[in-house]
């Protein structure tokens, strides 16, 4: 158990928000299930008041799961609630037929129908509820007849639980925004008999141990801090004794350990899972001490490498300290210090990074090199509510922009800047952008003028409504596409035109994208009936690259409301380099969804 | 107030300590209902480190009752 217990953190936090007039809450959250599942609520709590939330959780009625799908309110109370978590077991719900399909087959049919009204339950809440909604897999089943150990019988238990198992997990994915929390998937990480406390069960109808409920509360708070939270964008790592064992400088291409057995398979199942988390978006870049030419050999050469140069976005391979390099690489990839991982078996190098960048999260390879391939996967530095299409091809488009530069290097900035044909479109977003426009929402922290951080349920109702314009902005070029990369949300107050949010990725800046942008928000708040814009910038300790933009596209301040005013006819026009489009109806046909 | 055992019930049901003696039960305590008794059994067996069989916590209906069987366990209370 971690310091300071998880259970006394919690209900003195509960203790201190009960003697407030007027508690304040930025997470409240409703847990309910088919069995008592009043012990997760101290260990989801503590997840989330590590993460600094403000959580506020009630715990519904057990076994009133298609109640509070037909009726949220009624059962868990009309509160505001950003996130509903329901966990459900088969043999609480249909523990009769269950035992059935044991020794008739032909009964699971019958059982999988009762099955899909529960997923016509959790369609009818997902209608009625907006918030953040997420139902559990269900786990192997804790009852007579499906003992693991009993081998005769775990077979024919084991086909009827993964029919069940599969049948739920599809129709839950087609059903938009619920989220899965692999409850199964959590029993098998921890074991049937270490999760199961039989005594509770008996006396309770409580099934879990209280290590099983913490293991929930963490994964659960996960998720739903994940809705909220920025992930980390890029791990920097080490080479020798970090993607192999041994040092290439000494120990030459044939004597690095890397392949089939340990230690090299221990570095191999570790690159493996870099290459997993480069599918989810996360950039990955190299910072070693090393002969450049040693190093690519590795990369180059060497039969067992999972990892291609191609995988890589940045490489550091030189003398320099590591503090140097991490540097350069958050410069090269347009990314905060904070953003940034580093991965190194050496402790001085961690602790150098540690005391000079503190914002840097910094992992040592462990002693028990047998840990390494599960070292990332136990943090939740990469956790992302959804994986987006601009975040599956973050490296391919790193590639394009290191062709631009290198193109950039040798042209003047004008015919640089004419040979790119730039394509912009600006649009208003619909409800296939609402995925990677929250993502831009929720992460962009230097190009972002009021920082206001909002859910993807907030977005979506800002979408649905009609007094107010989210806007995307779409780049490409002769390079490559850079999808999704800006966001505006325009508010209309009669014939003021409020910008709510206005944002951009790094990556795009520069190229007159931001002129653009602002040109084209001009053109939307004229067909909105508008004469003017008012914008705020909220400073905050990283957007300062934007304290200048309003008035750089002739917005006058208002010291009165401490507001930018840019009157309509005022507006900045497009750059003759530039082909923009703005289409307010409906996306242009052929656009990517994403 | 240095009973231990006291502290404990005090904690887990939110009452005053001062309310409760080892007479007290599930029927001259509101607070003490059946999700209580289950967190009373968790916060018993995690601050004392035992381990109570289902008779035992059947049996345990005061808090003289729960302090009796402890102390059959070599728990000092």
């Amino acid at each position: 158990m971690t310091a300071p217990d998880p259970k006394s953190a919690w209900r003195q936090y509960v203790a201190r928000q009960r003697q407030q007039p007027n508690p304040e809450f930025d997470m409240r959250t409703a847990i309910a299930g088919s069995m008592t599942v009043e012990p997760l609520e101290p260990y989801l709590g503590a997840h989330l008041l590590s993460k600094k939330f403000k959580p506020r959780i009630n715990v519904g009625p057990f076994n009133q799961l298609r109640q509070i799908c037909n009726d949220h309110q009624a059962v868990l109370g009309s509160g505001d609630f950003n996130a509903i978590a329901l966990l459900w077991r088969v043999e609480d719900l249909f523990p009769e037929m269950l035992a059935h399909c044991l020794d008739t087959p032909a009964a699971v049919g019958d059982l999988l129908r009762e099955v899909k009204g529960l997923v016509d339950s959790v369609a009818r809440l997902r209608k009625s509820f907006k918030g953040t909604l997420i139902i559990s897999t269900p786990p192997y089943p804790s009852m007579p007849g499906f003992e693991l150990l009993d081998i005769g019988q775990a077979s024919s238990g084991m086909a009827v639980f993964n029919a069940i198992s599969q049948f739920w997990t599809q129709h839950i994915a087609q059903l938009e925004r619920v989220r899965l929390l692999d409850l199964h998937g959590l029993l098998l990480n921890a074991g049937m008999s270490n999760a199961h406390d039989v005594r509770k069960w008996q006396l309770y109808r409580q099934p879990y141990t209280e290590s099983f409920w913490q293991d929930i509360g963490r994964a659960l708070g996960r998720m739903i801090a994940a809705e909220k939270l920025t992930s980390k964008k890029c791990v920097v790592l080490d080479l020798d004794n970090t993607l192999w064992g041994g040092i290439v400088g000494e120990d030459r291409l044939e004597g690095i350990q890397l392949g089939d057995d340990f230690p090299g398979k221990a570095y191999r199942d570790f690159q493996r899972h870099l290459l997993y988390l480069k599918s989810k978006g996360v950039l990955l870049a190299v910072a070693s001490k090393n002969n450049p030419d040693d190093a690519y050999e590795v990369f180059d050469k060497h039969d067992a490498m999972v990892l291609s140069r191609k995988d890589i976005a940045v490489f550091e391979i030189h003398w320099e300290s590591k503090v140097e390099s991490i540097k350069r690489v958050a410069k090269k990839l347009n990314i905060g210090l904070d953003a940034i991982v580093f991965v190194d078996d050496n402790p001085k190098e961690i602790g150098e990074v540690t005391d000079r960048l503190p914002d840097v999260s910094c992992v040592t390879v462990p002693e028990e090199l047998a840990y390494l391939p599960g070292l990332l996967a136990e943090t939740d530095f990469f956790d992302l509510a959804e994986v987006t299409d601009e975040d599956r091809r973050r490296t391919e488009m790193m590639a394009a922009d290191n062709i631009r530069q290198q193109t950039q290097e040798t042209m003047s900035e004008d015919e640089f800047r004419k040979s790119l044909n730039l394509k912009i479109d600006v649009f208003a977003a619909q409800k296939q952008h609402l995925a990677r426009v929250t993502q831009l929402i929720n992460k962009t922290n230097q190009f972002n003028l009021t920082t206001l951080r909002r859910t993807q349920d907030e977005v979506e109702a800002l979408v649905v409504s009609k007094d107010a314009l989210v806007v995307g902005m779409d780049i490409k070029d002769k390079y490559g596409d850079y999808g999704l990369v800006g966001v505006s949300i325009l508010k209309k107050e009669n014939k003021t035109c409020v910008i709510d949010t206005l944002l951009m990725s790094c990556r795009v800046l520069g190229r007159g994208a931001e002129e653009t942008f602002i040109a084209k928000l001009a053109e939307a708040a004229k067909t909105l009936d508008c004469d003017e814009m008012r914008g705020r910038y909220i400073s905050t300790a990283k957007n300062a690259m934007v304290k200048d933009l309003y008035q750089r596209f002739n917005f006058i301040h208002d010291s009165q409301t401490d507001e930018w005013v840019l009157k309509l006819s005022e507006a900045p026009k497009t750059p003759k380099h530039i082909e923009a489009v703005l289409v307010l109806e409906s996306t242009p046909i052929g656009r990517q969804a994403g | 107030m240095n009973d231990a055992l006291i502290q404990l019930f005090a904690e887990v049901l939110q009452v005053d300590p001062a309310e409760l003696n080892d007479n007290s039960s599930p029927d001259n305590l509101k607070e003490w209902d059946s999700l209580a008794a289950m967190n009373l059994v968790v916060a018993i067996e995690e601050k004392f480190r035992v381990r109570l069989s289902t008779k035992e916590i059947m049996k345990m209906s005061t808090i003289g009752l729960a302090r009796k069987t402890l102390q059959r366990k070599e728990v000092a209370v």
